[in-house]
């Protein structure tokens, strides 16, 4: 009996030991832990995939009583913001191709040239204190850690573990979840409206386009440009503009195209909105606006490439001092409701070697 | 041989064994299930029912035991519920200690008080290691719907874990 009780002591101590140990060396960062991880995966992911099956009854008849008049009335609002969306849809996607033109053209980077997996939700997080989510691609798909997730709507999350088939993704309400951001904001200056140009001042098509080779009539001119891969097409532009005829040209300013605030957007847990706060405190509350776009900052160290949707701004709180404002997140993914995913093979330089 | 076959029917084996079969039901039904949005944590119920049936030792040993499983499927670091489980387990037996003969009912409000504690010993842990950010109004709410789900479970959890946890093995002759 004594025997006993001191060898379940000695197990007692080895055992809160090894929890110190493992703790240690997983907040160090170290790859131990996830290969201790994966090869618990092999064992537990058969018995896991068994009770999943057996038990799907079981929670489908939970939703079924829960959620059926929600999901008849949302099924009513949704029908209705179809029909509304359906023609903007196809001039959103007009613009969304000519934006990845245009980007490709300058040689800037864009989200169609970056390769992407789709991946199911397959589970929740089973605790209450991490925002995760499991879906049914893995390493053997190319999937690696640090790799930005989205869903139809925007940014959801990081891929934070990887096992064979399967993947852990931390979504961007997690409290440990951090992103750099650009906040689009509106412009601090009023603009210029300039007086009528008399006919003989007017601006010519040759000083408003760097051009080689123009020629203009009163109405269309036909412009060769010197941007590699670029055809321009006939431009048609009104007489009394080119002529200055009597009417006000409003130009527009620098500082009047839309301004880009640099912040890091924090989860704060489930059922609360991510907030942003400003790298610059310098930064003014008055010059952001509710509703104004939030996307991924990008940059060689960034988690995610740049210009990923991933919400607007619900509510600037202004703050005392030097201290900057702090903005209230709307994501536009529901991340309560996530079914499809897309996984972007793209692991950021921060993340490389995990 | 005879051995081999001690250790593999012993308690500690079909430890693993049950709490393999309990963490894949917490990763399934369990994380579905969400009353009020809250997962109720069955894993914290195992480890709970287990103390109050047995000494401190043993309710920390199948804490930790269980927390490490568990950790093993979460993003966390590797420890945290291991910690959080073992403070349960140990708790739960020393809340028993007091009582000579605890009526049933006692023993099943003792597992839902302690399951219920592990909602609102993570955040605490996870502070003191820097994993901030839970330490709000929500783990109440956590503990409540932990606390509730107990009621339920603790009574069919009381006699598995002590036909886990159960000393004596018969494996045809000794």
């Amino acid at each position: 009996m004594a025997q006993n009780k001191t060898n379940l002591t000695r197990a007692l101590v080895l055992l809160a030991l090894a929890a110190v140990f493992f703790i240690t060396l997983d907040l160090g960062g170290s790859g131990s832990t996830s290969r201790v991880r994966r090869m618990f995966d092999t064992i537990f992911s058969p018995v896991e995939n068994v009770s999943r099956v057996v038990t799907r009854p079981l929670s489908g008849a939970w939703n079924a009583v829960r959620e059926y008049d929600d999901v008849v009335a949302e099924n009513d609002r949704l029908k209705e913001q179809v029909a509304l969306q359906e023609g903007a849809a196809v001039a959103a996607a007009a613009s969304v191709r000519l934006s990845q033109e245009l980007l490709a053209l300058n040689g800037l980077p864009t989200l169609a040239g970056i390769n992407s997996v789709t991946a199911q939700v397959i589970g929740e997080t089973p605790t209450n204190f991490s925002q995760t989510v499991e879906i049914n691609q893995g390493e053997n798909s190319g999937i690696k850690v640090g790799m930005p997730v989205l869903n139809a709507a925007g940014l959801i999350g990081k891929v934070t573990e990887v096992f064979a088939d399967r993947a852990l993704v931390m979504l961007i309400s997690d409290p440990d979840y951090a992103l750099s951001v650009k906040v689009v904001t509106k412009s601090s200056r009023t603009p210029v409206t300039l007086p009528p140009l008399p006919t003989e001042d007017a601006p010519t098509v040759d000083s408003v386009l760097e051009t080689t080779d123009t020629s203009t009539t009163s109405s269309t001119s036909t412009t060769t440009t010197t941007i590699l891969g670029f055809t321009p097409s006939a431009t048609t532009i009104p007489a009394e503009v080119v002529a200055g005829a009597g009417s006000s040209i409003t130009v527009p300013l620098a500082s009047q195209l839309s301004v880009r605030e640099t912040g890091i957007l924090e989860g704060r847990g489930p059922g609360t909105r991510p907030i942003v706060r400003f790298l610059d405190a310098t930064t003014r509350a008055a010059a952001i606006e509710v509703g104004a776009p939030i996307v991924s900052a990008g940059g060689s160290r960034s988690l995610a490439p740049p210009d990923i949707v991933i919400g607007v701004v619900s509510r600037v709180v202004e703050r005392l001092g030097t201290a900057g404002p702090v903005l209230e997140i709307e994501l536009v993914a529901d991340l309560s409701n996530l079914s499809f995913l897309r996984v972007l093979l793209y692991q950021p330089i921060t993340e490389s070697g995990r | 041989m005879g051995r081999i076959l001690r250790t593999i029917a012993s308690r500690w084996s079909r430890l693993v064994l049950v709490a393999l079969l309990l963490l894949s039901l917490q990763t399934t039904l369990f994380s579905e299930v969400r009353p009020f949005g809250y997962s109720a944590q069955l894993m914290a119920m195992f480890v709970a029912a287990a103390g109050s049936s047995h000494d401190v030792r043993v309710g920390a040993i199948v804490g930790l035991v269980s927390g490490f499983m568990f950790d093993a499927v979460l993003a966390t670091p590797l420890g945290i519920s291991a910690v959080v489980f073992g403070v349960v387990g140990a708790g739960a037996s020393l809340m028993m200690q007091p009582f000579r003969e605890p009526t049933w009912w006692l023993r099943i409000l003792v597992v839902s008080v302690s399951a219920a504690s592990s909602e609102v010993v993570t955040p605490l842990v996870n502070s003191v290691v820097g994993l901030g950010g839970w330490l709000n109004l929500h783990m109440l709410v956590a503990a409540l719907v932990t606390f509730a789900a107990a009621l339920l479970f603790a009574g069919p959890l009381i006699p598995v874990t002590r036909w886990t946890l159960s000393e004596k093995v018969s494996l045809g002759r000794d």
